[in-house]
Order: structure tokens, then sequence, then C-alpha cells
């Protein structure tokens, strides 16, 4: 079996707000000094598959930066290795790429080139550890010709997958996308694996655009679809409240998602940082802390990235806090994820209050009391921020017309 | 003007005791995630000298794996790079091991002619300091200099450990004591970092004979040339440690914990980065318990318990209940519930048991075996160790390299002994 990756990395998910505004989701840190693509192209090396491509169109050059030749990965190999697959224009191609099939489409001369029999289709945006060798291994089995990842998920939980329904040989009867309420409890993962010339088949068709909506509900009946059941932790991290969720979930005991097992390393390209100094007042409990931090204050179940300086006498708190940020002295945190590059002024406080007013602009995005803070933003002195505030990436601090900045605003 | 840069790694570091055992002094860690020779190595990068020769003989394994092909430096060229030179044999019976520094500059001048650069910086792979070699360059340069010494000024008392340089007016070497017990020498104490002009390196070096043997930089190559050669110092003034003893190598590490070596040799410097060859590993994770202060923690370090002004290198695993202060633990060992560990040096991957105090009363009798290196009151554990749980070990006790709990009497170990 000659199997190629192919790992969906274009998406704006505007959900993440802020978060994205900068990058492309998979690109955003997670769990200290990695980033979500981190968990896919580890799964597929660890997998053995060497042959990867990733298919970008959002806010690519970060990730362009991070993967660059994916030495951390062992990909860059003269056969096979990892490319970067860009939207392009041609003579028979128009516009940008309108979702997940779509983008497979225009790449298929790519695909061709390969020489595989095998298109293994990933998610770049899903926190979690699996070797797709038991799937590529079940689908050459049950001589499926389209294999889809599901996970068991919650009764309640229903309305936010698509979610099959199968016959006791594992084969898909059924597929219906976002059911309020269902039997079936198995919930399509966004991973697929396709016979190349069954890929190449459904694709002829211009029209549909996207695999998970348009084309495998059609092609149940006509194939052989089957589902492949991964058991292990599994987390979209699509939304605010989700990631901070994951990135919380890391501090357990023992984690679901252990980051520490030698036998399933999870590669990343490391930022060059001297180790994490702990002054003489800080106060740690319950954290990730990532190289190069120095925390001179109190730092309580966060997960802080590379370079990040807690000065003394400031107080972290269930907080995701990213790469080289400064939080200055007696300035307060909570339940906060704060991008890149940000200053929090002296004394400033994020999280203040006990009300969860929604956030006005989107209500959707924020509701839970998290507050976001973008990259570069520069926080003033003294400033009090409330719950479900997004404060967007590069705002100054003459943006900030009063010293107290109520619950559910945006700036 | 082309630079070749020679940095002696073949030493054995002797009185580092156990922790050069099985590596050269340039490969033991220091500061967590680093080794020695990484400061060294990345001076010279930073200094952009891309043509760099390591130099080794003693147990270079490690080192050899550490360097490899040079990436982290970026030292992994087209031209130039790093180069590791190892000892070998040829057709000449007299072939045999380095016998000092300036010989085995000798048994490599095929290799610097080959390479024909201007000048060669001969540098020790074991000092951690942070030096930009370009304005020495330039300073052997005007002076029109045959050697340039760098040299830097050291208390009074302590001029009997360093070879002191005695100049003239234009800093022209004019004497050359090595450990003078006299103190009328002056203050200016040779670091080992030689600038040559290359012509005059590989004269020196091969009119070596019998009588006028060219075996060490220190002992004949200098002195020889001061008297016919344009012998200059270059004072230096920053942080600069010979890291050679048991109690060296602990202090330093620990003063890298603390706010004021910010100042001094500053390891988050962007302009100045210490480049190491790094473990992929995750980030630190606490405990809810955990408590640590003034300390350094790797990546991959999991602390259940408490730090306290200690140096934890990656992989390290503190258990709840257990308590490490003022001690440097090196890769992946393990420390045991309830374990203390005070004022000691523990190398990779060493368990220590449950329970066990290592460090432990007021008792500074010292090492028997070993009364000069292990005396002020450190204990040393060697690499790949098990410690049973539940005993005490006093002060200054040194325990060997791939002990197992069979090897231990079975009852508590008193401060001086030997495992």
């Amino acid at each position: 079996m000659r199997v190629l990756a192919m790992i969906m990395a274009g998406g704006a998910s505007e959900n993440l707000s802020v978060l994205t505004m900068v990058r492309a989701e998979p690109a955003i840190p997670f769990g200290g000094k990695f980033r979500i693509i981190d968990f896919s192209l580890s799964n597929c090396v660890n997998s053995d598959i060497f042959n990867v491509s990733l298919l970008t169109q959002h806010m690519p050059r970060s990730l362009n930066v991070h993967v660059g030749v994916g030495k951390p990965w062992d990909l860059d190999r003269s056969q096979g290795g990892v490319r970067l697959l860009q939207p392009y224009l041609g003579p028979k191609q128009s516009g940008w790429q309108r979702g997940t099939a779509d983008a497979v489409r225009r790449n298929l001369d790519f695909v061709d080139e390969q020489r595989v029999d095998t298109v293994l289709i990933l998610a770049g945006d899903h926190i979690y550890k699996m070797d797709y060798r038991l799937m590529l291994q079940f689908h050459q089995q049950s001589r499926a010709q389209v294999t889809l990842g599901v996970r068991r998920v919650s009764p309640f939980e229903t309305y936010r997958f698509g979610i099959v329904s199968v016959d006791s040989d594992m084969r898909i009867t059924g597929f219906k996308e976002k059911p309020r309420r269902s039997k079936e409890t198995l919930a399509s993962m966004g991973i697929y694996v396709f016979d190349y010339e069954v890929l190449k088949e459904v694709l002829a068709d211009e029209k549909p655009n996207d695999f998970g909506r348009d084309i495998l509900p059609k092609i149940i009946n006509s194939h052989r679809v089957f589902a492949h059941t991964f058991e292990g932790y599994w987390a979209d991290v699509g939304t605010l409240q989700a990631y901070w969720e994951a990135n919380m979930s890391l501090l357990a005991e023992t984690p679901a998602l252990d980051l520490y097992d030698p036998d399933w390393v999870i590669h990343t390209r490391s930022e060059e940082q001297p180790p994490v100094r702990v002054g003489t007042e800080a106060w740690v409990g319950g954290n990730l802390i990532s190289n190069g931090c120095i925390v001179e204050g109190v730092v309580e179940r966060s997960v802080l990235g590379p370079g990040v300086r807690v000065a003394p006498g400031a107080i972290v708190r269930d907080s995701v806090i990213m790469n080289d940020t400064v939080i200055c002295p007696h300035a307060r945190v909570e339940r906060a994820i704060v991008d890149k590059d940000v200053y929090i002024g002296e004394s400033a406080e994020i999280g203040y209050g006990v009300d969860n007013i929604p956030n006005r602009l989107h209500p959707n995005r924020l509701n839970t009391g998290l507050t976001v803070v973008g990259k570069w933003a520069r926080v003033p002195n003294g400033l009090k921020v409330g719950h479900n505030v997004i404060i967007n990436p590069g705002a100054k601090e003459h943006l900030f017309q009063t010293d107290f900045i109520p619950s559910g605003e945006t700036i | 003007m082309r630079v070749l840069a020679v940095l002696m790694a073949g030493g054995a570091g002797t009185r580092l005791t156990v922790l050069s055992d099985k590596r050269a002094k340039p490969a033991v860690p220091f500061a967590g995630k680093y080794r020695i020779i990484d400061f060294t190595l990345s001076n010279c990068v930073n200094s952009s000298i891309y043509d760099v020769a390591v130099l080794t003989q003693y147990r270079p394994h490690s080192l050899n794996t550490h360097i490899g092909i040079g990436k982290p430096w970026d030292l992994d060229r087209q031209r130039g790079g790093v180069h590791l030179r190892q000892p070998y044999q040829g057709n000449n019976a007299d072939l045999d091991w380095y016998r000092g520094t300036a010989d085995a500059v000798f048994r490599n001048l095929d290799f610097i002619q080959e390479k024909d650069p201007d000048f060669v910086v001969i540098l020790s792979g074991d000092h951690i300091y942070k030096m930009d070699y370009r304005p020495m360059l330039e300073y052997h340069v005007q002076k029109g200099a045959d050697l340039t010494v760098g040299v830097m000024e050291i208390p009074l008392e302590e001029t009997d450990r360093f070879g002191i340089m005695t100049v003239n007016r234009n800093m022209r070497v004019t004497e050359f004591h090595e450990k003078p017990k006299d103190r009328d020498k002056g203050t200016l104490a040779s670091m080992g970092i030689y600038v040559f002009s290359t012509d005059i390196l590989v004269q020196r070096l091969s009119e070596g004979t019998a009588e006028q043997p060219r075996i060490d930089f220190g002992k004949h190559v200098i002195p020889d040339m001061i008297s016919q050669d344009k012998v200059y110092a270059y004072p230096f003034e920053g942080y600069w440690v010979d890291v050679g003893t048991i109690h060296s190598f602990w202090e330093t590490n620990l003063a890298m914990t603390s706010v004021e070596m910010e100042q001094v040799l500053n390891l988050h410097d962007a302009n100045w980065v210490i480049h190491t060859r790094s473990q992929e590993r995750p980030p630190v994770k606490l405990g809810p318990q955990a408590r640590i202060i003034d300390s350094l923690v790797s990546n991959g370090c999991v602390i259940r318990g408490q730090v306290e002004r200690s140096v934890l290198s990656p992989g390290v695993y503190v258990s709840p209940g257990a308590v490490v202060k003022e001690s440097v633990i090196i890769n992946d060992t393990w420390i045991g519930p309830g374990a203390i560990v005070d004022k000691a040096i523990i190398d990779e991957n060493v368990v220590i048991g449950a329970g066990t105090y290592l460090g432990y009363g007021d008792d500074m009798t010292v090492n028997h075996e070993m009364p000069d290196k292990l005396n002020t009151g450190i204990t040393v554990v060697g690499a790949n160790t098990q410690i049973p749980g539940g005993i005490t070990i006093g002060r200054n006790v040194l325990i060997k390299s791939g002990c197992l709990e069979s090897d231990f009497p079975g009852t508590d170990i008193g401060s001086g002994e030997t495992v």
C-alpha cells in the first residue's frame, strides 16, 4: 500500500476569534511549545507515513515557517517528505478553494504524480494521538473503498458531528449531518481513507466542495464505505472554550493525552530557549511551563508558552499564555487566553469581576467567561478588563479610553 | 581574514570525578540543557567564525553525539563547518596519543595547512563565558602580533592557580610564569585563549626537539616564544569560569539560577544565543503541590515536590513530597516520594529510592578516597545508579556510576564514604 496523507490546513476557523485573525488554525500554539498541526504531523510519521502534504489557504505564513522543510518530523526527505500546497491560479483554475473536497480536487495532478494507491485525508486542527496504520489495515481487510474514522460521542453532543449508522461489519449504512437527537452515537472525525481511484471518481464531478457534507452521504450506497472506530483522546479545538479546555486537561495528574510518552513523541519545531527560571518570590503549582520562561510571580493551573515573563507580584490563574508575552508586576490574569507578544501593564487585571455577560458582538463564540487578548496587544497599566472581552490583535494603549472594560466588550 | 578555531576537548577532567568517567569534560551537562562546550562553540559562531575543529581524545562518544554535524550551531556547512578530529595512527612509528595541547595541534598541522587560515584561534572547550573573538583578532592584527593571549585580571591571592603574564606598557608580554608561588608577577591570568598567526604557529610547533619539546602551550610553546616573537596580552573583561572542580561546577550551576546572573551571563540574550542540541521534550509539568523557587528547570521535567535553588536538566522527575535543595540534577533522574536531596550533584538516569535522605547531617568529613576533590560538603552520584529507599547518605560521599541497590551496604552511609 502506498499512502499519501493530505492534511487540511486551510480553513478560516472564525470561531477562534483573535487567534485565527493572525494565523491558520493549525498553527495556533497548544500545550505550551506545540502547535495544533504537530499532532496530525507527528501521527503521520509515527505511523510510518512519510509522504505528507499540507493544503493551506487561510493566513499560511506562520504555518509555512513552522513546518518549513519538515526537519523536526524527519520529513525533510528526498523521497516523499512534507509539501505545502497553496491555492494557485492556472488556465482552468480561478478563485479560492471552496472546501475540503475542492482543495483536494485542485491538487489531483500532484496526487497523481505521487503514484499512490491510497490517500489519507486528515484535518489539521485536531488534538489526538492515533496510529493510522490500524485504520489502513482495517481498510484493506474489509476491502473498503472508503473508510471513515469515527468515535463514540455522548448522545447530547451528536448535534455537533456527522453521525453514521453501521451494520455488523462496520459498513456504513446511513449518514446524518449534525442531528439534534440521534440513536446512533458514532461520529465522523473528519478522517478518511480513500482508494485513489475512488477519490478521482468522486471528485470528477465539479460540484461537491466538502467531503463530509456533499460527498460521503452520496456514496454510501454506491461504494463500500466503512467506519473504523478510534478509542482514545480526541479533541476538535475549533472553539475558544474547547481550545481552553483541551489545554487545561493537560494539567491533570494523568492527562488523557500523554505528552511524555517516549513511544509516541509529538514532534515540534522547538524554539531555541534556555531552561525555565523560577525566581525567589515565585509560587507555582499545577502548570505546564515551557523553556525560556521566567516566572517570578504566582502561576497556577496555567499553560505557558516559551519565553513568557511573569514579574514579581503578578498572578496568572487558569489561563493559556503564549510565547514571549510579558506580564508586569502586580498584574492579574485569570481565565484568559493571551496570544503571543502581548504586554500586560503593571497592576492591570484581565478577567475582572464575577459577572458573565456574553460578548456583545459574538455572543455565540464567547460566553463562558473567558477573555481573549490578541497578538501584539498592549494592555495599559492599571486597566481592568472583565469577562468575555475580546481585545483585538495589535491593540495599542491609546485605544483604551477608560481604566475599566466591562464584560462583553470588544476592543 | 581567514580564521580557523581549534577547540581543545580532549582532556580527562579528572577533578570532576564521576561526571567525567564516561564523557569528556566539555560534554558534561551544564545549566540544565546545555553542555560545557556549547559556550565556546556558540562564541565561535556568534563571532562569525564558522570554521571550527574540535580535538578529542578522552571518551569522545557523548561529545561526538552532541556535536554531530554541527546543526544547532549552523556549522553544518559546505565550506568550513565543524570538524571533529580524533587521534589517529599513521606510518610514522612515533605517532601516539596526544601528550598535551600543543602536541594535539601539532598532530593536526596538515589539517590546518590544508585550511590555510591567516589566523588560528586556540580555545579551551571547558570554560563558561561569552566572548566576541573578533575584537581580539583585530587587536592581534593592529599590534602586528605573532601570538595574542587572552588574559583576565584576577585577585592577587589566586595567582598561584593560573599562568600569570607580566606585560609592558604596550601590553607586550615580557614574562610568563605557570602557577607562580610568588605574588610579584602581576594579576593578569592566561585564559587559555590564543590567537596565532598561522605561519608562526606552524614554525614554532615544528621545531620541537627532545631538549625543547612542544607538548603544552603553557609550559613549552609560550615561554619560548616570549623571548623571540611578538607576544601580546589581550585583556578580557566579563564573566569567565573554568568549571574544573566539583565545587566550582556546583557553584557556577547554582549561580545561574539568580537574577544577578542575567547581568553577567544572560542565557536569555537574543543577541548572543547559546546554541545547544536540544532534546525533544514537552514543557515542564508542575503538579498541584509543586513548589519551586530560585531554580532553572528544563523541558521534560515533571515536578510534583519541592525544588529550591537547584538546576534540573531535561526529564528529571521529582515525586510528591520530595525535596531538592541546592543541587544539580542531570537528565532523566527519578527522585522518589519523600526523598530529600541536599547539596548534591546527581548524574543522569539515577534512581533515588523513596524516603532516602541524600546529603544528610552536619558531619563535613571529607571524602576518604578523594580528600582533594570532595571536601566542601557536596555529595556526588554517578550515572545510572540506583539508590535504595529509606536510607541516609551523608556529605562528601561519592557514589560511582552504575551501582545497583545490591551494591549498597544496606545501612546508612556516613559522610566521606565512597560506594
